[in-house]
């Protein structure tokens, strides 16, 4: 009796909505609130359900009241009207199920953009210690999937549920007011029906799931066959992935041969029962019509109904799922929406124009983790006390979790320090409107991330109001006018995954040309790891000393040529400051950079 | 009509269970057609006040329904299973045929086009010949024999009936057509709004610092409106054809009431048949429709058909002559003779040579360390030894034989790669290791595994060597993806080995330590090295110098250092200056632990 429980479940689960005695009312209201703007269209969006529910009920009535009132009773006055009426109700039923079709889509897709666009912005108002906390892929999906969960509640969940009751009220009314006994015993059906339902829905869920995972598979090998076309022709193994697609196809047909037969037992079996009922309506109607109990009309119209009579019980069995998913997209994206964004601007935050350029670190003490008393180990850094000039450039020096990429995102505000303060030209960063910071500042991340988009879009992305001059200007400072001029499309050229892919060193001079357009008084420079061919490398290294001149700089530096060029290097230990100096500083004292330093030398001499 | 020939000649094995499908589902539709004419009698009985009558029509009905039932479930199961075995060997043809071809087609492919066709298309033809064909025969014959009891019947009443059919196959046939490249149109714009999320919480650093939240907005917005545009397009389509096909069924059964009624009023029409019309015609909505669906269907099959096949019949250009002998036994001397490159695909290298008259002999056992600036051939050199690529002119042999001559399996078994990018297959690290031979022992694959450095890290994965990595498992760093790759490499136990800058995001120390292993594996092969260090470099017996697809120099270091200002200028500026000094300190701090 699954298929009945299920449909007394999502009624109790309604009654449980209304009455506001779950969580989820709170949100359903929420969710029926955004509907709001839309009233109008939501009005006419169920005028036209309700018009189409009760349109559609009409036709074989009529057609049993043709056959009574019109040829039995041999008036052709009263059957022209009848089949006037039975056009007229036909028209209104196109009529009312297109306004309907229509204003489901229009509406449901509409609140959908509106929640969507909410979700994203939420997230865009989060601090960066949030998206390091989540995994991306869950952020996505929760602007992706469970918004189209929800678009599944919202349209057909919502229309299934409301015109399939209604349609099964409407024929149940209709079949009782024809007929009494004649309805009784049609409903005799209806626990065969559930229970082939039943059997059917169980069944095939779960052959359904195993269909979807196995085409998934292939779909995934096929993938990964064609990204790694490269290795399999060298080594030579086509043979063998051949073998293996053959074998996961095998298990797709396995699957899916499970659905033929549960298909293949189920709609036959619905066919016969309707054929089963016929019967019953012809025997049982037939020889109550003998006996002048009933007309034949009332035959014809519910041979009719038969068919409208089946078809909602179907549908309403497999609202339940559709509700449980609806529901469990909707409390992923509550869960997200009611996040509190952390590290929004103080009120008294102030703006302090346009700055100099000079960092001071106070005895700062940070760690990734939460609360208040990290434990020993996990601090990134340890009472780190650094004072930085105007203009001048720093460079970070030490090992892979040092601190010197968390050096860095404190500067930049992305998080805040446990203990003691960053400040800018003297202001404690906590009390400065972050984006008033943000915009004197550039960022050069160390893998050069572009935005998918032209060329001209990402060199513009700080200032897109910069001028076409300006561009071409930051272009050339930074040396990439050679490489950009010898792309497909020149600066227009789109770049990223549906674009040109660009080589390792070619992206980090677009990101140099962006941070330098935007013109920061502080720049932050993870410098690249990678291996670039030698012109790349010198295009780099000149574009690189140009990005630095004239502001103050923080640079992760991996190149000796710009470690050798800092104002300041320092070296950085377990979160502490092991030494600082400039290199010929450093080299003289003999400590661990010197150390360094020598032992490079002696293996790039070997 | 010649695709469509084509594409039913997938069938051809299941010629025998497709007679059969069809002459099921035609006796099953026969028995549809049946029942509303007992019905008819039914009625007729009715009126006639002909109780007897009664009890044997229903029960006929109840066994043309039985009969059909049994019907049906033979003719779903025997079209399900050629659907299944159809669709099977689409994708199997489509999969191997992929692997027959070179790797230029796949350069000149985007990998989206590709999985299009092998799902979206390949779907489109399997759902067309597994039920399409299937549900035309099937729901024509159901209107054919219906229209026939009709005509016999009442041949006027039955015109008049049907006068709308054609009207509901066409508007069906269209909807089908129109929507389902409108609903692949939204699935479409919603991977493209995807992308868009996707690259906002990868790039959120770069949004929060460079202040630009709004823009990014505006940018997801766009994406929304055209999600929602389209969305709201496909809902218009389905808005206006679904009421339509609805609606024309209906007048065709108002015609009938009217028409048919006063027929039956003058006595020129029983009331049974009239009855009968009457379900003929709601029965005959469902297969009217259908036979449209399965029309469209039809069109667009064709239209993959076509998409397929342009794969198909694209003939692999790179294959072994038919008896190829087997590669010679040999050292692994390679020679180029006046060898040039000119990759057809590729747009942006359409103009210029990757390789031009190049000619180079390498004698078995040596390693050749090929140095340039990218795009200067250096990758498409070493392609050419594995026939990944056959040259535009010259000849490429491998211990004196051309490669073209010989049988490519054995050729490339003894040639293998280490790439840059090391790409890793989702199986487990052992799997991967044991790429090109299957069949080694966890023994052999650990020393492999040592020899490139890498048994330690594989140690602390979560399961060691049986830890699934690659794009669908753990990601591993591009360093440790490179060792493994080596190893995969050194286990393949190859003539030719070919390093393709297969150590460039490994550091330095771990450089070191890889580069005694790779001496040892060297040993008795001939060995390739692309490399931008000097340090690696430094494994090779001679050097040759390349630039823009010509052998400009070759000798060892210090006589390039001496005699070639290119090579200097290189060495000097471009291999040295890496210095990995956090990855020293990390080093060093490791081993202070210890």
């Amino acid at each position: 009796m699954r298929e009945l429980r299920n449909i007394s479940r999502l009624f109790a689960a309604l009654w449980r909505l209304v009455r506001g005695e779950d969580q989820r009312g709170r949100k359903v209201r929420w969710l029926v609130g955004q509907l709001r703007p839309y009233r109008g269209r939501v009005a006419l969006m169920f005028v036209g359900l309700a018009l189409a529910t009760a349109a559609g009920l009409a036709p074989p009535y009529l057609a049993g009241r043709a056959i009574d009132s019109g040829i039995l009773a041999g008036d052709v006055a009263a059957l022209d009207l009848i089949v006037v009426a039975f056009v007229v109700v036909s028209v209104l039923y196109a009529a009312a199920t297109y306004l309907q079709t229509y204003m489901v889509g229009w509406v449901g897709t509409r609140v959908l953009q509106d929640l969507r666009q909410r979700v994203f912005v939420h997230l865009q108002s989060m601090s960066i210690g949030f998206f390091t906390r989540r995994s991306p892929g869950v952020l996505i999906s929760r602007m992706t999937n469970d918004i189209e969960a929800l678009n599944q509640l919202v349209t057909s969940g919502v229309v299934t549920m409301f015109s399939s009751t209604l349609t099964l009220v409407g024929v149940v009314v209709i079949m009782l007011a024809l007929d009494v006994q004649l309805a009784l015993v049609t409903f005799l059906t209806l626990p065969l029906l559930a229970i082939a339902s039943i059997a059917f829905r169980i069944v095939s869920q779960g052959a359904y799931r195993a269909t979807r995972e196995r085409i998934a598979a292939i779909t995934a090998y096929l993938q990964e066959s064609l990204s790694g076309v490269r290795v399999v022709r060298s080594f030579g193994q086509e043979p063998r992935h051949v073998d293996e697609m053959t074998e996961l196809n095998e298990q797709n047909r396995a699957v899916n041969m499970k659905t033929v037969y549960l298909n293949a037992s189920y709609f036959p079996a619905v066919e016969l029962l309707a054929a089963v009922a016929t019967a019953t309506i012809l025997l049982y109607g037939g020889s109550q019509a003998i006996d002048g109990a009933i007309q034949i009309g009332v035959i014809v119209a519910f041979v009719g109904y038969l068919n409208t009579f089946f078809e909602p019980i179907q549908q309403l069995s497999q609202l339940y799922t559709t509700y449980q998913q609806g529901m469990a997209a909707l409390d992923k994206i509550f869960d997200l929406l009611d996040t509190e964004a952390d590290m929004i601007d103080a009120p008294e935050a102030n703006d302090p124009g346009t700055l100099r350029g000079e960092i001071e670190l106070d005895g700062v003490w940070f760690s990734y983790g939460e609360g208040d008393e990290p434990g020993a180990d996990s601090w990134a850094l340890r009472g780190v006390d650094l004072h930085v000039p105007p203009g001048q450039t720093l460079a970070l020096v030490g090992a892979t979790g040092a601190g010197k990429s968390t050096f860095a995102k404190l500067v930049a505000r992305f998080y805040d320090p446990q203990q003691g303060r960053v400040l800018v030209d003297g202001h404690d960063l906590r009390g400065v409107q972050q984006r008033a910071l943000r915009r004197q500042l550039g960022i050069v991340p160390q893998e050069g991330f572009l935005f998918s988009g032209s060329v001209r879009e990402n060199i513009a992305f700080g200032r897109p109001e910069a001028g076409e001059e300006e561009i071409e200007a930051a272009i050339a400072t930074v040396g990439a006018t050679q490489f950009v001029a010898a792309l497909p499309q020149r600066i227009e050229t789109q770049i990223g995954e549906r674009g040109v892919q660009l080589s390792a060193g070619q992206r980090q001079l677009v990101a140099f040309a962006r941070a330098l357009l935007a013109e920061p008084r502080i720049l932050i420079l993870d410098e690249a790891t990678s291996n670039v061919d030698v012109r790349t490398e010198r295009t780099i290294e000149r574009g690189l000393e140009r990005l630095l001149q004239g502001r103050t700089a923080i640079v992760i530096a991996h190149r000796l040529s710009t470690i050798r060029r800092a104002g300041k290097i320092v070296v950085l230990d377990g979160g502490k400051i092991a030494e600082q100096g400039t290199h010929e500083e450093l080299i003289d004292a003999g400590g661990p950079y010197s150390k360094l330093y020598g032992a490079w030398a002696e293996s790039s001499a070997a | 009509m010649r695709t469509y020939r084509r594409l039913t000649g997938f069938l051809r094995p299941y010629r025998r269970q497709l007679w059969g499908s069809l002459a099921f589902a035609w006796a099953a539709m026969g028995m549809t057609v049946l029942i509303p004419w007992l019905i008819g009698r039914a009625v007729n009985a009715i009126e006639s006040g002909d109780k007897p009558d009664l009890l044997p029509l229903a029960l006929a009905i109840f066994a043309a329904a039985v009969l059909r039932l049994g019907l049906t479930v033979v003719r779903r199961l025997v079209a399900g299973r050629v659907s299944l075995a159809v669709e099977f060997d689409l994708r199997q043809t489509f999969y191997a045929h992929l692997q027959r071809l070179e790797l230029g087609f796949f350069d000149g492919q985007q990998t989206g086009q590709l999985m299009s066709r092998a799902t979206v298309d390949l779907g489109a033809i399997r759902f067309f010949l597994g039920y399409g064909l299937i549900f035309i025969t099937q729901n024509l014959l159901t209107i054919v024999l219906a229209s026939a009891v009709m005509i016999v019947i009442d041949p006027w009443l039955a015109l008049i009936a049907l006068a709308p059919a054609p009207f509901i196959v066409y508007t069906a046939s269209r909807y089908n057509r129109v929507s389902r490249p409108a609903q692949q149109e939204v699935q479409q714009r919603i991977a493209e709004l995807t992308a868009e999320a996707e690259e906002n919480v990868s790039g959120i650093r770069i949004v929060k610092a460079f202040a630009r939240e709004e823009y990014q907005l505006h940018r997801f917005s766009r994406a929304v409106s055209r999600v929602f545009d389209q969305s709201i397009y496909s809902a218009r389509l389905q808005a206006f054809f679904s009421p339509l096909i609805g609606l024309l069924p209906q007048i065709g059964i108002a015609l009938v009431l009217l028409i048919g009624g006063r027929q039956v009023i003058a006595g020129n029409l029983s009331l049974g048949d009239f009855t009968a019309f009457y379900t003929y015609l709601v029965i005959l909505a469902g297969p009217m429709r259908m036979l449209g669906v399965a029309m469209g269907m039809a069109q667009r099959a064709i239209a993959s058909g076509n998409r397929l096949f342009e794969v198909l019949d694209r003939e692999p250009r790179i294959e072994s002559a038919p008896g190829a002998p087997a590669l010679p036994e040999g050292g692994g001397r390679v020679e180029l003779r006046g060898v040039s490159l000119r990759y057809e695909q590729l747009e942006a290298a359409a103009g210029d040579a990757a390789l031009a008259d190049v000619d180079l002999e390498v004698e078995a056992g040596r390693t050749v360390a090929l140095v340039g600036p990218s795009g200067s051939g250096k990758t498409s050199l070493v392609a050419l030894i594995a026939r990944l690529y056959d040259p535009s002119a010259g000849t490429v042999l491998v211990d004196g034989t051309d490669v073209r001559s010989v049988d490519l399996a054995s050729l490339r078994s003894e040639v293998a790669f280490v790439a840059d990018d090391s790409f890793l297959f989702t199986a487990s690290v052992a799997e991967n290791i044991a790429y090109a031979n299957p069949a080694a022992t966890l023994e052999e694959i650990e020393a492999a595994a040592r020899r490139a450095q890498a048994d330690d890290f594989i140690r602390e994965l979560p399961d060691g060597y049986d830890t699934r990595v690659g794009e669908r498992g753990l990601t591993l760093s591009g360093g440790q993806r490179q060792r493994v790759a080596i190893a995969r490499a050194l286990l393949a136990d190859p003539r030719i080995l070919i390093l393709d800058d297969a150590t460039s995001s490994v550091d330095a120390t771990t450089e070191t330590a890889i580069k005694a292993g790779l001496r040892e594996a060297m040993a008795g092969r001939t060995t390739f090295i692309i490399a931008h260090r000097l340090s690696t470099v430094s494994l090779a017996d001679e050097i040759v110098v390349i630039d823009d697809g010509r052998i400009v120099d070759r000798g060892t270091h210090a006589e390039l250092m001496e005699g070639c200002g290119f090579y200097r200028e290189i060495a000097e500026h471009g291999l040295a200056d890496s210095v990995f000094l956090q990855r020293d300190l990390e080093q060093r701090e490791e081993m202070a632990r210890l």
